[in-house]
């Protein structure tokens, strides 16, 4: 009996890590949300040259939705080939560890790469467009990634049914297997939004400035963006942190809303189709 | 060494009520089959009498299972030793991915049964009982995965005696084995019998008879008959026994 | 001889897609990949390589960093980068796989959902709001608690780091400690081994190289922080006396880059000199996501494609 309850307190002391973890999340979240005073619908909603934070939220979102569309199809695309078409062999093994390897490179490199490539190379300078690529960047793995999964885990009898009925692979795929790996996409869609809407050093030499003058008007156009904005603020100009809060906390909210709606989605989705586990 | 008694044992998974009042004794020192068609609920019950159906969320059970006259659900049973004592040997060989002789040492290792030069006594005991020791006391580091499959069954079972158990469990030992391998570890239970209690679930007829002294026939949940193999083959008591064993139904 | 080979093999590639063209679009896609980081590693190359050949091994051992007065030397900035990530990873390491271990094996079904969501959302926070409490709230306890004047110092950036690389250990060890087969473990229990024995017998042995690729991703993930150490290191470009002194400011690579690139001209010896460092980052990373790469595929016993 005696180890039976030996091994109960082993437990309970083996939890505390975990608990630590939690404890961080919700002392981040405490202390974040002491800063809710300075928020104001107002300050959400008034330009940023008169002393609002507007511009910030749209250019954040601007680039969200940018690199999103971007990496979207892309990623959707490859993540088919891998898991449908490719042959397995040194070309394959080699594309799947190159996305792993891009997945690992630090955001600072990616920032650097996207400053001269799209800025200089390709002459887009420090734009919207050269922001959207160089996220696409950063979310392409997580996109690759979670269209894998989904794929994999759609019965491949609905495809062979419908290859058995005469239909080219592709129709097959496109008409079955996609729509039906639908949820999963979407969801790892909206985590690599949940990434990059945070996301400063692959923008700051890329993309933002520190105000502009109404919002960018074509792709070619500087943004504004909560992050590079907060970022600058606190060490470059120095202001201290109290007086930025409005902004982290709306970067925050921004952020969680994605992830959060990543982890709904999921579930829901779970729910919903009865072929999953 | 040990009988095991079976007073109205009911197991539930959720709300699939899988066993049904069973109620027999299972004598010791011999080789008792448990057969039945698919899902009559063979595995679960022999997993009751070590209670491994605790380990998987949502099983519940009640009634009782003496074992030398100790009721193993009692809650001041130790469990641990429980499963010391009553070993299990499962439908696919599952050694662990170490080697040989480390797959075999793991049990007197984990109770601390022996210590260095004991331990390596009992690994060749044990190899020898499960007649395994003369295919591989020549390697005993390597892997166990270069093993065959029968050979990989048979360290199991030698896994399972070096605890030195009194009752040996075998959920359908044979099934994932070819027919070479099968009549070698058919011929080991037979011998096995003699010094230990036997249990093993069969959905195989003609294995059941082969192999076994007594006979425990389920059906969904329920024991329809039990009782002295020969007998039970030759003049079923149950009609139902008797569509089963003339194949009537599966 | 090769040449015909290699142009038939050509030819057969390109006749593979004939089949369902879409193939074809779909091919380049997943190809994308490889041309972004081949790209990546050109262009930083193009960059980078420059300041190697104008500062020759300098830039690497060189011991004073201070580009207003063309003085390029990397080794403090090395230096603080490997000083605040050991310290991350020293506290890392063993919060991460204990809380893998315990989440995997331990934890009640029921409520494993809910703290596995919640460390993803831990996960999701931006360095950049690490980077914010890091300043407003760590850096001021540090520094009242250890009687120093500023808490922007490398132990802060070491407990910032260590909160941030945790989930990515954790979640890699926690899928390859979940993706252990059951049988084994059903197997030693039988054997009457305790829950812990299991663990610390079977699970773990058979988890063990899963778990280093995991501390070799993390370390990967805490080299290439930026903006939260950035934030809270204190940004001096020196070697701490001592140098295991984690009260003193330090000056990480990944800072020194996302600082000093903005003023640097284009095409200045600042600028290469930067992109010489961050080509040093790049391939530092490279080679530690290759290898934890190479760790993973080895595993025979773990079944890949786990869901």
């Amino acid at each position: 009996m005696t180890s039976r309850i030996k091994e109960k307190v082993f437990f309970t002391i083996l939890g505390i890590p975990m608990v630590a973890c939690l404890l961080v999340f919700f002392w981040i979240v405490f202390v974040l949300s002491s800063g809710i005073g300075t928020l104001s619908w107002n300050i959400l909603t008034t330009s940023v040259l008169k002393g609002g934070i507007f511009e910030m939220i749209i250019g954040t979102i601007y680039l969200l939705l940018g690199a999103a569309g971007i990496a979207g199809p892309i990623g959707i695309l490859a993540a088919v080939y891998l898991v449908e078409y490719a042959p397995s062999g040194k070309l394959t093994r080699t594309i799947d560890q190159a996305i792993n390897n891009l997945a690992g490179v630090p955001s600072i490199v990616i920032g650097l790469f996207g400053l001269t490539f799209f800025c200089k190379q390709l002459g887009l300078g420090i734009s919207l467009g050269a922001g959207w690529l160089t996220l696409t960047l950063m979310i392409l793995p997580i996109v690759i990634r979670g269209t894998e999964e989904a794929i994999k885990l759609v019965p491949t009898s609905f495809k062979e049914a419908a290859l058995a009925l005469g239909t080219t692979k592709w129709k097959a795929i496109s008409s079955m297997t996609i729509p039906s790996a639908a949820p999963g996409i979407i969801t790892s869609v909206v985590l690599g939004m949940a990434r990059v809407a945070g996301e400063t050093a692959a923008i700051l030499f890329t993309s933002c400035v520190l105000v502009t003058r109404g919002l960018p008007t074509t792709p070619l156009d500087p943004v504004m963006a909560l992050a590079y904005n907060l970022f600058v603020k606190i060490v470059a100009l120095g202001e201290p942190p109290e007086k930025v809060f409005g902004i982290a906390l709306v970067l925050f909210f921004i952020v969680i809303f994605f992830a959060t709606a990543a982890i709904v989605l999921r579930i829901y989705y779970r729910r919903r189709q009865p072929w999953l586990r | 060494m040990a009988e095991v008694d079976i007073k109205k044992l009911n197991v539930w998974f959720k709300d699939n009520h899988v066993l049904k009042d069973l109620s027999f004794t299972i004598k010791e020192n011999a080789v008792t089959a448990i057969m039945g068609p698919s899902g009559c609920g063979k595995t679960t019950f022999i997993r009751a009498i070590d209670r491994m159906n605790e380990i998987i969320s949502g099983s519940r059970t009640t009634g009782e299972i003496y074992i030398d006259g100790i009721n193993i659900y009692d809650e001041n049973t130790n469990v641990y030793e429980l499963r010391r004592k009553v070993g299990m040997v499962f439908q696919k060989p599952n050694p662990f991915p170490k080697s040989i002789f480390e797959n075999v040492a793991f049990g007197p290792k984990i109770h601390k049964i022996a210590n260095g030069k004991e331990i390596d006594k009992i690994v060749e005991k044990s190899l020898k009982e499960a007649a395994l020791w003369e295919e591989v006391k020549d390697r005993l580091n390597d892997s166990a995965f270069s093993l065959s499959g029968g050979q990989q069954q048979r360290l199991c079972i030698a896994r399972a005696l070096a605890v030195e158990p009194e009752i040996v469990l075998m959920d359908e030992p044979c099934s994932a084995l070819d027919p070479a391998a099968t009549a070698k570890i058919e011929a080991l239970i037979r011998e096995l019998g003699e010094k230990y209690t036997v249990i093993i679930v069969t959905h195989n007829l003609q294995q059941a008879a082969r192999v076994s002294d007594f006979t425990a026939f389920l059906y969904v949940g329920k024991l329809v008959e039990y009782g002295d193999t020969k007998n039970l083959f030759e003049n079923p008591k149950s009609e139902l026994t008797e569509k089963y064993i003339t194949g009537e139904f599966g | 001889m090769l040449r015909v080979r290699n142009s038939k093999k050509m030819l057969h590639f390109f006749k593979h897609f004939k089949k369902e063209p879409i193939e074809a679009l779909l091919f380049l896609c997943a190809f994308f990949s490889i041309i972004v980081l081949f790209l990546m590693l050109f262009f930083t190359a193009k960059e980078g390589l420059q300041a190697f050949f104008t500062f020759g091994i300098d830039l690497i051992i060189g011991q004073t960093w201070k580009p207003s007065e063309g003085l390029f030397g990397a080794f403090p900035l090395i230096y603080g980068s490997i000083m605040v990530v050991s310290g991350a990873l020293v506290i890392a390491i063993p919060w991460g796989v204990i809380t893998a271990i315990f989440i995997a094996e331990v934890l009640p079904f029921s409520i494993r959902d809910i703290i596995k969501s919640i460390i993803e959302l831990l996960a999701s926070i931006p360095s950049i709001i690490y980077g914010f409490i890091g300043v407003l709230y760590i850096a001021p306890q540090v520094a009242s608690l250890f009687g120093i004047s500023f808490g922007t110092v490398a132990l802060t950036a070491s407990l910032v780091l260590a909160i941030m690389s945790v989930p990515t250990i954790l979640g890699v060890s926690g899928e390859i400690i979940s993706a252990v087969p059951k049988e084994y473990k059903e197997a030693a229990l039988a054997l009457g081994a305790t829950k812990w024995q299991t663990i610390r017998n079977v699970v773990i042995p058979i988890a063990k190289s899963g778990i280093l690729a995991s501390i070799m991703l993390g370390f990967g993930r805490a080299i290439g922080e930026t903006v939260a150490v950035l934030m809270v290191s204190g940004t001096v470009a020196r070697i701490p006396t001592p140098p295991w002194n984690f009260l003193s400011p330090v000056y990480p690579l990944t800072a020194v880059i996302a600082m000093q690139m903005g003023e640097a001209a284009v095409g200045s010896r600042e600028y290469s000199a930067l992109f010489g460092l961050g080509l040093i980052l790049f391939i530092l990373t490279f080679i530690v996501n290759t290898l934890a790469d190479i760790i993973v595929k080895r595993e025979p016993k773990i079944r890949s494609g786990k869901k």
